[in-house]
């Protein structure tokens, strides 16, 4: 049986390698190249690109961007759950329609769909327009370039990664144990603490990995929908590429989130873990 | 739907008290179902409403998505004569169509050999710290690699780049599926005497199709989306869709590329209504899914 | 299960590999092929397909959206580009770096036609290695209807009475240049002293605006979700054609100048091809036909017979000689680019 797995594994190890570890590791070393004036890579190495990301500004900005990856991820969770759940509810036929039309929206372009999202709601908006002729407001509502409309823009962009392994476990879910709480007494509440959430955790944990591990990174939201200070450790990444032409200080900031999103992953899975789950990985 | 209600015929023969409180289950159940449905289809216009707008807009006489100023068609004539837009599109739905067969591919097995692994932290991080990297960090790392190897870059280092991003997918759906069925199952088919080979192809991977399908639709998707990763690897003869559409935009938003939007929607439904009845007509023989046995 | 559940991704992506192949499929052939690597709608459609014509070649138009993503293209080797159009200070670096051919002008006679204010930018004093293609300048646009003060400083955007209603572009060089320039200093300073107090002028303006933005900075102005900010002369041209309401000025303290040039990259294939590709954009009569597409400041003095009236007399696209006496170009601050960025940071994160 090893030996058969092996062979299973060859090409997608041999293909990870190739396109993921060896790149990685040149930009790992990246990290430790001195920079020269211009921006180029000079062949020394050092240690400066790290001590200088101790700086609180950008420790600062790195434990905003985890708190707001987390807040997206939580609200991910919360509002793509019940419809993960409601779609694994349906027949056959009608989960595939369901799929597909919560996938649909995403076959547009990223950039393209945060405009329209700024079309809905800048202060002559769509919605603000809407909310003025029904004298609901007299005044246009700041929903845009906020921090708000960072989370919103993160939430809508993100929201199929939760929703589709959610509803990967649910729909797999044993309903003869759903049934035995039911017939025992147990409330919908209760019987969706004790029976449904567990067994669907391991789609809850691939869906918060995914999508928190995406918004720790996001740039394009807070540049388009977000206020005159809302950057965060993605925009300032990308800046050291394609404005400060510092790339070995932004493979370290690269290299530094990437550590804290994993260990954040980590701490995630072992609470999992010790609340007494079944490892989904 | 109606499948719950039934499933609680038993409660009859229960104890009054028992039955009572089952009852009131049922009708909390039938509350809290409707309540799930309504906020689905809530959500689901709210997930639309950006569509929606951006189909509107494409009709606008504007040249900028700013003030409605009429209706007209104009864009979408424009559109079919922008040989660079129609270039972006046909570069991007190949490059798309090729990573998500490829990733399936090699995600599939990589998921099924790292279940069955006793200690798998190791192997599995290496198929999903992929999806950890910030897009810049492997889309830098991408081209160091395809310049220092002397690789030209084009349509295939795209490809290569893209199926490196969506295996994590397609092996983190397909894990989280195969720990939900357990191995009951295919212990069962061993036991009626089948070999590793049929129990994998008859008993598993029939199982682990939702999974499939949905981590190669968010592949396809995320294929077609991605700008940063794409930027470094592509070269003068693979400009894809949003790297067309990033350059538009610092030029201010061309209507055309709403028009597209729309049209790509409209396309997507099309194909995939296609496909579904195709399928339900039973013109799709099972043959079609034996060459991904042999590859497999 | 239902095994030919697979047939329907399956057969999805098999007709959508068919219709990418059906789109991608047309093309092909055995001529020269010009690869130009450019921003996006930086020709005429018209023009390029008229030099595919006369020279019998293929121009393959891909676009990049930051100089400094043209530079890391470059700079990974092999680019495989034969026309590229870096900005000014670019210029600067990528000779510097060595990553730019030398042009030879005896190929190119129709680079003698662009004004002489840039046939020697200080970028590229021999003009060796590049042509200015377009140019502008960063002023200041604001909409009359909600402002009704004179506008003739930098100073103006601090006025309290615009706060939630005041764009800066996304760009450090720009912004912090602007609050030197306002402060009296040069767009390019590489004093600590003198950016710490343009920085600190910038923390009090903050507060006041909408959003940093480039790319949809234009849209801003026309739906008026904005009354005041920084804008580049050729967008501020685009936005008044939509929206009249628009003014264009360039401050009394003086401001900004940038160019986009024309150059051909180190170890281009077709470097002859390239070199009969910048003559042909320089001919007067091409020339005129490109910009008054592309709506941009032309350099090209001998096609000034071939504009429109309408195009020559726009005062947004022509900067006075009065106001271009104010302007002063973005140098390269080398290593003072770190302290820059680490400001900008400041100032767009609220740390």
């Amino acid at each position: 049986m090893l030996k058969r797995g092996g062979i299973l594994a060859f090409f997608p190890l041999a293909w990870m390698i190739v396109f993921f570890v060896v790149p990685t590791v040149l930009v790992v070393l990246l990290s430790f190249r001195k920079r020269g004036t211009l921006g180029e890579i000079l062949p020394e190495y050092t240690l400066e690109h790290y001590r200088r990301l101790a700086d609180p500004l950008y420790m600062g900005i790195l434990l905003d961007s985890l708190i707001v990856a987390a807040a997206v991820t939580l609200l991910c969770l919360v509002l793509g759950y019940p419809l993960a759940y409601h779609i694994s509810r349906q027949s056959r036929r009608r989960q595939r329609v369901w799929l597909f039309l919560v996938i649909l929206p995403f076959m547009i372009n990223f950039l393209i769909r945060s405009y329209a999202w700024v079309i809905l709601l800048r202060a002559q908006g769509v919605v603000n327009t809407a909310l003025m002729k029904l004298g609901l407001i007299s005044q246009p509502l700041p929903l845009l370039y906020n921090d708000g409309a960072v989370l919103l823009g993160m939430v809508y962009g993100l929201l199929p990664f939760m929703v589709l392994p959610v509803y990967i476990s649910l729909e797999r879910l044993d309903r003869r144990k759903l049934e035995a709480a039911y017939d025992l007494g147990a409330t919908p509440l209760r019987a969706f603490r004790h029976v449904t959430l567990p067994l669907t955790m391991p789609g809850v944990l691939t869906g918060a990995t995914l999508v928190f591990v995406s918004s720790a990174g996001m740039f394009v939201v807070p540049e388009v929908m977000g206020g005159a200070q809302s950057a965060l450790i993605g925009n300032v990444i990308q800046n050291q590429f394609l404005s400060a032409r510092n790339w070995p200080f932004g493979s370290a900031m690269s290299v530094v989130l990437t550590l804290a999103s994993l260990a954040m992953i980590a701490l995630m899975y072992r609470a999992f873990r010790t609340a007494g789950g079944k490892e989904p990985i | 739907m109606g499948r719950n209600e039934t499933d609680l015929g038993g409660a009859g023969r229960e104890p009054a008290g028992r039955m009572e409180r089952a009852n009131r289950g049922v009708t909390s159940r039938n509350v809290y179902r409707r309540a799930v449905a309504a906020y689905s289809a809530a959500m689901l216009a709210v997930l639309h409403a950006p569509l929606v707008v951006l189909i509107a807009y494409s009709f606008n006489d504007s040249r900028i998505n700013a003030a409605w100023s009429g209706f007209t068609w104009k864009w979408y004539v424009s559109l079919f004569g922008n040989e660079r837009v129609l270039e972006a599109l046909g570069n991007s739905l190949y490059i798309a169509a090729m990573s998500t067969v490829i990733a399936a591919l090699l995600g599939v097995p990589a998921a099924v050999w790292l279940h069955r692994l006793r200690r798998r932290a190791l192997w599995s991080g290496l198929f999903y710290l992929p999806q950890l990297m910030p897009d810049i960090f492997m889309g830098l790392a991408l081209l160091i690699l395809f310049s220092r190897l002397s690789i030209p870059l084009g349509k295939w280092t795209v490809i290569a780049a893209h199926v490196t991003f969506c295996v994590p997918v397609v092996v983190l759906f397909v894990l989280a599926r195969l720990s939900g069925i357990g191995r009951e199952l295919e212990e069962a088919a061993y036991d009626l005497g089948a070999t590793p080979r049929q129990a994998f192809f008859r008993v598993t991977l029939p199982l682990l199709v939702p999974a499939i399908v949905s981590a190669m639709l968010l592949s396809f998707t995320m294929s077609l989306d991605d700008f940063v990763i794409t930027f470094f690897v592509a070269g003068p003869e693979s400009t894809t869709l949003p790297l067309y559409i990033y350059g538009l935009v610092k030029r201010g938003v061309s209507p055309e590329v709403n028009a597209l939007s729309a049209l790509m929607v409209a396309v997507t439904i099309l194909l995939l209504a296609g496909a579904e009845l195709a399928r339900r007509r039973g013109e799709t023989p099972s043959r079609a899914v034996q060459p991904k046995r042999k590859e497999t | 299960m239902d095994k030919r559940r697979f047939a329907r991704p399956l057969s999805a992506a098999v007709l959508m590999m068919a219709l990418a192949l059906l789109i991608a499929g047309c093309g092909g052939g055995s001529k020269q092929t010009l690869n130009v690597f450019s921003w996006t709608d930086n020709f005429d459609e018209e023009v390029l397909e008229e030099f595919e014509k006369q020279f019998d070649a293929k121009i393959n138009y891909n676009t990049y959206s930051s100089n400094e993503e043209l530079l890391a293209k470059l700079q990974a080797g092999d680019s495989q580009y034969d026309i590229i159009q870096p900005s000014d200070y670019m210029v600067g670096t990528m000779i510097q770096l060595g990553l730019l051919e030398k042009l030879n002008k005896a190929n190119i006679p129709n680079a003698a036609n662009i004004v002489p204010t840039f046939s020697a930018p200080p970028f590229d004093p021999t003009g060796e290695y590049s042509i200015v293609y377009t140019w502008g300048v960063t002023g200041i646009a604001y909409n009359k209807k909600y402002v009704t003060d004179e506008i003739d400083s930098w100073e103006d955007l601090w006025n309290p009475a615009y706060k939630g209603k005041v764009v800066l572009l996304d760009d450090s060089r720009e912004v912090i240049g602007m609050a030197l320039i306002k402060n009296g200093f040069s767009n390019s300073t590489q004093n600590p002293d003198e950016l710490r107090k343009a920085v600190d002028d910038l923390k009090a303006l903050v507060p006041n605006v909408l959003a940093f933005d480039t790319d949809n900075i234009k849209q801003k102005f026309i739906a008026e979700e904005v009354w005041i900010g920084t804008l580049w002369s050729g967008d501020a041209a685009f936005v008044q054609a939509e929206n009249p309401d628009m003014e264009f000025v360039v401050p009394k303290e003086g401001a900004t100048i940038w160019a986009d040039t024309i150059a051909i990259p180190k170890g281009a294939k077709n470097k002859e091809l390239a070199e009969k590709f910048i003559n042909y954009l320089f001919d007067p009569e091409v020339s005129a036909k490109n910009f008054e597409s592309i709506g941009y400041g032309n350099p090209n003095e001998k096609s000034r017979p071939y504009h429109s009236e309408e195009y020559l007399s726009n005062k947004t696209i022509f900067t006075s000689d009065e106001d271009l006496a104010r302007t002063e170009w973005l140098v390269d601050v080398g290593d003072m680019l770190q302290e820059y960025d680490r400001y900008w940071t400041e100032l767009t994160s609220g740390h």
